[in-house]
C-alpha cells in the first residue's frame, strides 16, 4: 500500500506480537502498580480514614484520590521502560535489518510507538479494573477520556524512551538512567499527594513535570478533583508528546550503525 | 554502469583516527558471485555496510545495480537484500513472522507475499519449522532464514557477510549449496565477503583480496593461484656461517621467484615441483645451506595470501580484529 503506513502498521503489529510472547514484561508492569495500590493505597487509606482527611484530597477519600495516580503512573512505567526493546533491537541485530529496509523510518518509528503506547494503555486499563474494584466513589463515564489523556501520556512516553535508547548502546545505562528519572516523576506528579501541600521548589518541579497534568487530567474525570483546568493539562501533554515524538522521528531518521 | 552489478571507486571509511578501508575499487558484473576474502579488520565488513547504505563513506563513491549509495540510497536499499554477519532476526517471533513483516516493511502484500513466503522457506527447507519461534533455531537454521528473508523481495543484489562464520562443516556445506543454486538458477548477483579460503575457492566466480583497508590482488581463484605458480615448494633453511642469503643462492631455474618467509621458510615457485626438488637441493648443498624440511604443494588461496602479505590469514584471526573494535569503542566511549 503506502510507503509509511505499511511500515507503520506492521510495525505496531511486531510490537504486539513480541509483548504477547515475554510474559515476564506484562507480569512485572502490572504487578509493580498492583503493590503500590494494595500496601501503600490501603494502609494509607485506614490512616486517612477521620472526618476531616477528605479536605486534604478536594473532598474525596484517599483510595479515590490515589488510584488515577497509580493508573498514570502504571501508563507512564511501561511506556516509559518500553524502548528497551530498541536496545535489545540494537543488540539482537534486529535494528539492522530495519535500518537497511527502503521504508520510510518515520512509519517505522511511529508504528513501533504506537504500538507500545497501546500496549502500555492496556496495562493501565487492567490497573483501571483493580481501581473501580477497591475503591467505590471512581466515576465509570470517566474511563474513555481518562483512557485518552493516558494515551497521549503513553505516546509522549514511550517517544521519549525511544529517544533515549537510539542513543544509549547499553541496557545497563539505558535502565540507569531511566530508573534515575522514573522514581523522582511519578512523586513530583501530585500522584500519591496533593501538589498544593508541596514545598515550593517541589511545587515547581511538578509544575515541570510533564506526568504532573496526565495524573490531573485523569483524575479529573475518574475522582473529579483537580489541580488544572482538564484542558490546560491536555494542551501541555499534546505540546510535550508532539516534541517528544518529533525528536524520536529526528534521531531515528539519522540512525546509522556504528 | 548498466553492466555492473556493483561498481566501487576509491571506497574510503575512517573512524576516527583508524582506517578501516583505506580506497578500495572493484566491479562486480550481473550474475556473478564476488568474494572479498581478508583476515578479520581488513575492512571487508565495513566495505558492505558502506555499500548497504548504513555507513557513509569518508570518501569515494559506489554505485549498486546502477544507484548511487549516498544519493540514491532508497533506490540501492530496494535492490539488495543483506545477510549481515551478526544476527538480525527477531527472535521472539516465528520464522513466518519474521519473513512476513520484511515483506511487508518492503512494500509486499496479500498472496503475493504469501506464496513468496512459502517458495523462499522452501529454498531454505525450514517450510516445517515456518512456525517455531526463532529462539529455539540452531545456528544454521538461522542463517538459512536470513537467507531466505533476504531473498523475499527479489533483490538484484545480495550482500552476504560471513555467510558461515561459526557453523559445523556440514552446516557449512549446506550453505554452499544454496548460494551455489542462486547462481545457477540466475537472477541475483551475490556479494560475499569471507576470511575462509576454502569458502572463497569454492563460490567465487572473482575474488578480491583485501588487507588493511586495501585491495591487493583481484581476479579468479585459478588465476589468482597462478600468481605463486604451478607448484609451490616450501623449504625451511638453516644457513651455516658464510653462506649467502636464501633466496640470493637459490634463485635461478627451475626456480621462477623466490620469496622469504618468516622463521628461514621460502617460498619457491617453480612449474613442476617434483622435478624441481632434487636440483633446488642439490643447490642449496653447494651454496651452504643446510636445508631442515621440505614439502611441496599445488597452490591454494592460503598460499596466494601468504605469497602477497608474507602472512597466513589464520595469524591475523583475533589479534588484529580485536585491535580495531577496541580502538573503535574506546572512541565510541570518548564521543559520549
Amino acid at each position: 500500500m503506502s510507503r509509511t503506513l505499511d511500515p507503520f502498521v506492521i510495525m505496531a503489529y511486531r510490537q504486539f506480537r513480541r509483548f504477547l510472547r515475554t510474559k515476564a514484561r506484562v507480569v512485572t508492569s502490572i504487578l509493580n502498580p498492583i503493590i503500590w495500590i494494595a500496601f501503600f493505597g490501603l494502609g494509607w487509606a485506614n490512616a486517612f480514614n477521620f472526618p476531616m482527611a477528605k479536605a486534604i484530597f478536594g473532598g474525596v477519600d484517599y483510595l479515590t484520590f490515589l488510584t488515577p495516580g497509580v493508573t498514570a503512573m502504571a501508563v507512564f512505567t511501561a511506556s516509559f521502560i518500553g524502548g528497551v526493546t530498541v536496545i535489545w533491537d540494537k543488540q539482537f541485530g534486529f535494528l539492522k535489518e530495519v535500518l537497511v529496509a527502503p521504508a520510510s523510518r518515520t512509519g517505522i518509528i511511529l508504528g513501533r510507538i504506537f504500538g507500545d503506547a497501546v500496549i502500555a494503555v492496556l496495562q493501565g486499563l487492567a490497573i483501571m479494573a483493580l481501581s473501580f474494584a477497591i475503591a467505590h466513589n471512581l466515576n465509570p463515564y470517566g474511563i474513555l477520556p481518562a483512557l485518552a489523556y493516558a494515551f497521549i501520556l503513553a505516546l509522549g512516553f514511550t517517544s521519549a524512551g525511544v529517544a533515549l535508547a537510539l542513543k544509549m548502546t547499553s541496557m545497563e545505562g539505558f535502565q540507569m538512567v531511566i530508573s534515575l528519572l522514573m522514581m523522582p516523576l511519578i512523586f513530583l506528579s501530585g500522584a500519591f499527594y496533593p501538589i498544593k501541600f508541596m514545598p515550593g521548589w517541589m511545587k515547581w518541579v511538578a509544575y515541570i513535570n510533564p506526568l504532573t497534568y496526565a495524573v490531573d487530567g485523569m483524575r479529573h474525570y475518574l475522582s473529579g478533583v483537580s489541580t488544572f483546568n482538564p484542558l490546560t493539562d491536555l494542551a501541555v501533554l499534546c505540546i510535550i508528546t508532539a516534541a517528544f515524538m518529533a525528536l524520536a522521528s529526528r534521531l531515528f531518521k539519522k540512525a546509522t550503525i556504528d | 554502469m548498466t553492466e555492473y552489478a556493483v561498481v566501487a571507486e576509491g571506497l574510503v571509511k575512517k573512524f576516527g583516527s583508524v582506517t578501516a578501508v583505506a580506497g578500495v575499487s572493484f566491479k562486480v558484473r550481473y550474475g556473478e558471485i564476488f568474494g572479498f576474502l581478508g583476515p578479520n579488520g581488513a575492512g571487508k565488513t565495513t566495505t558492505i555496510h558502506m555499500l548497504a547504505t548504513l555507513l557513509k563513506p569518508t570518501a569515494g563513491d559506489a554505485w549498486v545495480a546502477g544507484h548511487h549509495i549516498v544519493k540514491e540510497s532508497d533506490a540501492v536499499r530496494r535492490s539488495i537484500g543483506v545477510v549481515f554477519q551478526d544476527p538480525s532476526l527477531d527472535s521472539e517471533l516465528t520464522a513466518y513472522e519474521n519473513m512476513y513483516i520484511h515483506g511487508k516493511i518492503y512494500g509486499m502484500g496479500g498472496e503475493e507475499l504469501r506464496y513468496r513466503i512459502e517458495e523462499m522457506l522452501r529454498f531454505v527447507e525450514l517450510y516445517e519449522h515456518r512456525n517455531r519461534l526463532v529462539k529455539y533455531f540452531s545456528g544454521g537454521m538461522r542463517r538459512r532464514l536470513e537467507i531466505a528473508r533476504a531473498l523475499l523481495h527479489k533483490p538484484k543484489v545480495l550482500f552476504l557477510d560471513e555467510p558461515t562464520l561459526g557453523l559445523d562443516p556440514q552446516t557449512r556445506a549446506h550453505i554452499w549449496e544454496y548460494i551455489k543454486r542462486l547462481r545457477d538458477e540466475g537472477g541475483v548477483t551475490i556479494f560475499l565477503t569471507t576470511h575462509y579460503m576454502d569458502e572463497a575457492e569454492e563460490l567465487c566466480d572473482r575474488l578480491a583480496i583485501i588487507d588493511h583497508g586495501k585491495i591487493i590482488a583481484e581476479d579468479t581463484p585459478n588465476q589468482l593461484k597462478r600468481l605463486v605458480g604451478s607448484d609451490i615448494i616450501y623449504l625451511k633453511v638453516r644457513a651455516v656461517n658464510g653462506a649467502p642469503n636464501s633466496c640470493d643462492a637459490l634463485s635461478a631455474p627451475p626456480v621462477m621467484e623466490c620469496k622469504p618467509l618468516r622463521e628461514g621458510m621460502v617460498a619457491l615457485k617453480v612449474s613442476d615441483a617434483t622435478q624441481a626438488i632434487p636440483v633446488i637441493l642439490e643447490r642449496a648443498a653447494s651454496m651452504g645451506l643446510r636445508v631442515a624440511e621440505v614439502s611441496y604443494r599445488k597452490p591454494t588461496l592460503n598460499d596466494v595470501f601468504l605469497y602477497l602479505t608474507g602472512r597466513e590469514i589464520r595469524e591475523e584471526e583475533g589479534s588484529e580484529a580485536d585491535f580495531l573494535k577496541h580502538v573503535i569503542r574506546m572512541r565510541r566511549f570518548r564521543r559520549r
